[in-house]
């Protein structure tokens, strides 16, 4: 070794006093962290007053005011040739059952001893939803042999009185309304004291199909509910053959020529495609040009699969790349084939991956509202869908066009309803992201 | 013995069992292995030596065709097993590979059980019957390795939870497990403390009853006890190849001699 002179001199000075240079560079470090901190708690902070927003506005949506009312069964209003032939008695329309409503909620009154000023019985009636001739008539159809009986029965209260319950509507504003009256409200409390109007969970909620703008009330999640379990089915059939298919050739099999580079650029642009475009894509190629029927959760599961392909496709690659071509080789130096090796060894390692990418894919997939939108999605759909498979042609709408649907509609009830829907679409997509963690922990392997 | 049978026996030793002729590795435009010709013999270690990337690993690939996983690499030449061409293309790498077997730098088993470390190849290739012949042939391929012993009660445990040197010895036993004829190691020991590697050179030097062995190793101290025949490559050529004995006291080629001296690598 010849001598080279170092450059700089020896660094000299006390190791207990800190120097100018390292004092800049703790602080540099000190501030990053604050920044980060106060990213993390701004985060969290919008996680909050969205959740604290959501739960405020929805968790009402769960419970629903009911009120119970003996209901005579007029035979001369119901079934005035007295046959109990279905089809005649079937001429009598919703606007023949009212009266009768609006009678048993009088009834209820004088039982209760209760006297309310200005309160007609029509009016007395209007605290009862619009909903409930449909249900009378429902049962009195089928159940002819309780005609000129008085049953009790369950019927759902007004929007506006399930609001005065909830806060929603008041006294001062149910002057102004034309839909509700004070002594409605009046009415209401006395028969809450009586104990034949009660608030209390609402199973419909979840089960009911979707209702008309004038009975909030009754409208629920059912359809829509389906509809989404529909097009999921349809994109887990789909998109995970395919996807995984895919990333499985494009990873292990496919040549890396030019062909593959311009296949994997487009499969990472796909991705960023914005999803109405899928939607556009929908309608012209699966309604106009195949005929598939509009509505049906089959095109809605057809597009999402061709917007969620691209998703599994990603991740699946990584996960398949990250397992070490070590346990390849090990495989392949053992004498196994191509196929055998990415079956028996590199698929196992790589499937917690897959499956994680899969449902995060499913889970976007389930709250997708835009391409839905242009495939008539957004319809007012009371039938429920037949079981599956022929349920999947037809007509149904999905959770968050729901969602979008009851935002558009003008009384007060629905934005309760809406935001009861987010709850709902938000634990399904907690449900499935639990899913992929518990997945991930079970499947993980160590080598 | 008498001396007849040690006659066939020298004669069997002696009949090359790999025969390479000519042999040019490029990847892409990178000439990797230039214009080796060497006769492997049966029943013989035959050690690989020189600096890193001198091409020893990849000429050792070249012998059970896995450098076919590489997309840019090309091989020019000629590599006889017994005779016949293994880059035919009527060949396929799958039963080239049943028949040389390989264990690797890093001990590699499968994130799967002792017992199905084992038996996977045997499994693939067909070689049982049922279920007590591949229990049977996973047994005798540990004893082989020397690692039955330390595992016998246990075969259901994960292979990836033995030691460094048991793992190794474990992939060694998935190598034999498949029946070879040739065994090829890259590095087999560097990682590994030198206890493991002793009891590893022990094997090699068992196994040597049965197969023909090739190492590849950067210990030259390895090189010269295990080894009965030694290659030294350096940057793509093959320098100098003969008896261990004679590399390691008289070489001819001065590079070799630069090598073994310590002047260079």
């Amino acid at each position: 070794m010849t001598d080279i002179a170092m450059p700089g001199a020896p660094r000299k000075g006390s190791l207990l006093v800190r120097d100018a240079r390292t004092a800049r560079r703790n602080a540099a470090e000190a501030r990053f962290r604050t920044y980060g901190l106060i990213a993390v708690l701004l985060g969290l902070l919008a996680l909050v007053v969205l959740v604290v927003s959501i739960i405020g506005n929805g968790a009402s949506a769960f419970r629903q005011s009911y009120v119970t009312v003996p209901v005579t069964l007029l035979e001369e209003k119901l079934d005035k040739s007295g046959t109990r032939d279905p089809a005649v008695m079937a001429k009598v329309s919703t606007f023949g059952y009212a009266p009768l409503i609006a009678a048993g909620v009088q009834d209820a009154m004088d039982a209760a001893g209760i006297e309310i000023e200005g309160l007609s019985t029509k009016g007395a009636g209007g605290i009862v939803s619009k909903d409930a001739p449909a249900q009378l008539r429902d049962f009195v159809l089928s159940n002819p042999g309780l005609l000129g009986q008085t049953v009790d029965f369950t019927f759902l209260a007004s929007g506006r009185i399930d609001g005065y319950f909830k806060g929603r509507v008041t006294a001062q504003t149910a002057a102004l309304d034309k839909n509700v009256s004070p002594e409605q409200l009046l009415l209401a409390d006395a028969l809450k004291e009586a104990g034949a109007l009660e608030t209390r969970f609402n199973w419909s909620f979840i089960t009911a199909p979707d209702a008309s703008d004038q009975r909030p009330e009754a409208a629920g999640l059912g359809v829509a509910i389906l509809g989404s379990f529909y097009m999921m089915l349809v994109v887990l059939a789909l998109a995970l053959p395919i996807g995984v298919a895919a990333s499985i050739y494009l990873e292990e099999f496919a040549p890396k020529n030019r062909i593959t580079d311009v296949i994997e650029v487009n499969i990472s642009n796909l991705a960023a495609v914005p999803s109405i475009v899928f939607g556009i894509l929908g309608l012209a190629i699966f309604i106009n040009f195949a005929g598939l029927p509009q509505s049906a959760p089959i095109v809605g599961g057809l597009v999402l699969t061709l917007m969620t392909l691209p998703r599994i496709i990603i991740p699946s690659r990584a996960a398949l790349q990250a397992v070490p071509p070590s346990i390849r080789e090990a495989a392949l130096g053992v004498g196994a084939s191509k196929m055998q090796t990415v079956f028996h060894h590199v698929l196992p390692l790589a499937a917690p991956g897959i499956l994680t990418g899969l449902i995060i894919g499913l889970g976007q997939a389930l709250g997708e509202t835009a391409p839905l939108l242009l495939i008539g999605m957004v319809a007012f759909v009371r039938e429920y869908p037949s079981p599956p498979i022929d349920g999947i042609f037809d007509p149904a709408t999905a959770l968050p066009v729901q969602i979008f649907n009851w935002t558009q509609r003008s009384d007060p009830a629905f934005v309760e309803r809406a935001s009861g829907a987010i709850i709902v679409l938000l634990i399904f997509l907690l449900i499935m992201n639990l899913t992929a963690i518990l997945l991930r922990r079970r499947f993980e392997r160590r080598w | 013995m008498n001396d007849l049978a040690l006659a066939a026996k020298t004669e069997a030793a002696l009949k090359p069992k790999i025969s390479a002729k000519g042999v040019d590795v490029y990847y892409a435009d990178n000439h990797a292995i230039k214009n080796v010709d060497v006769n492997i013999l049966d029943k013989t270690v035959t050690a690989f030596i020189g600096p890193s990337g001198c091409g020893k690993s990849t000429f050792l690939r070249c012998l059970n065709r896995m450098n076919d996983t590489i997309d840019i690499a090309r091989i020019e030449g000629e590599i006889l097993l017994d005779g016949e061409d293994i880059y035919d293309p009527k060949v396929d790498p799958v039963q080239l590979r049943a028949k040389v077997g390989m264990v690797f730098q890093k001990p590699n088993p499968f994130p799967k059980s002792i017992f199905d470390n084992v038996s996977y190849g045997p499994r693939i290739h067909g070689m049982a019957r049922n279920k007590a012949e591949l229990e049977e042939i996973v047994e005798s391929a540990l004893r082989r390795a020397a690692l039955w012993d330390e595992v016998k009660d246990r075969l259901l445990a994960p292979g990836t939870g033995l030691s460094g040197g048991q793992q190794q010895r474990l992939c060694i036993a998935r190598a034999v497990a498949t029946a070879p004829e040739v065994l090829l190691m890259d590095e087999p020991c560097s990682a590994l403390d030198p206890i493991a590697t002793a009891q590893i050179e022990e094997l090699i030097d068992e196994l040597r009853q049965n197969y023909s062995l090739v190492i590849v190793t950067h210990s030259m101290q390895q090189a010269a006890r295990v080894s009965q025949k030694t290659a030294f490559f350096h940057l793509g050529n093959l320098v100098e190849y003969g008896e261990t004995g004679h590399i390691f006291t008289n070489p001819e080629d001065s590079r070799t001699e630069a090598y073994i001296t310590g002047r260079i690598g």
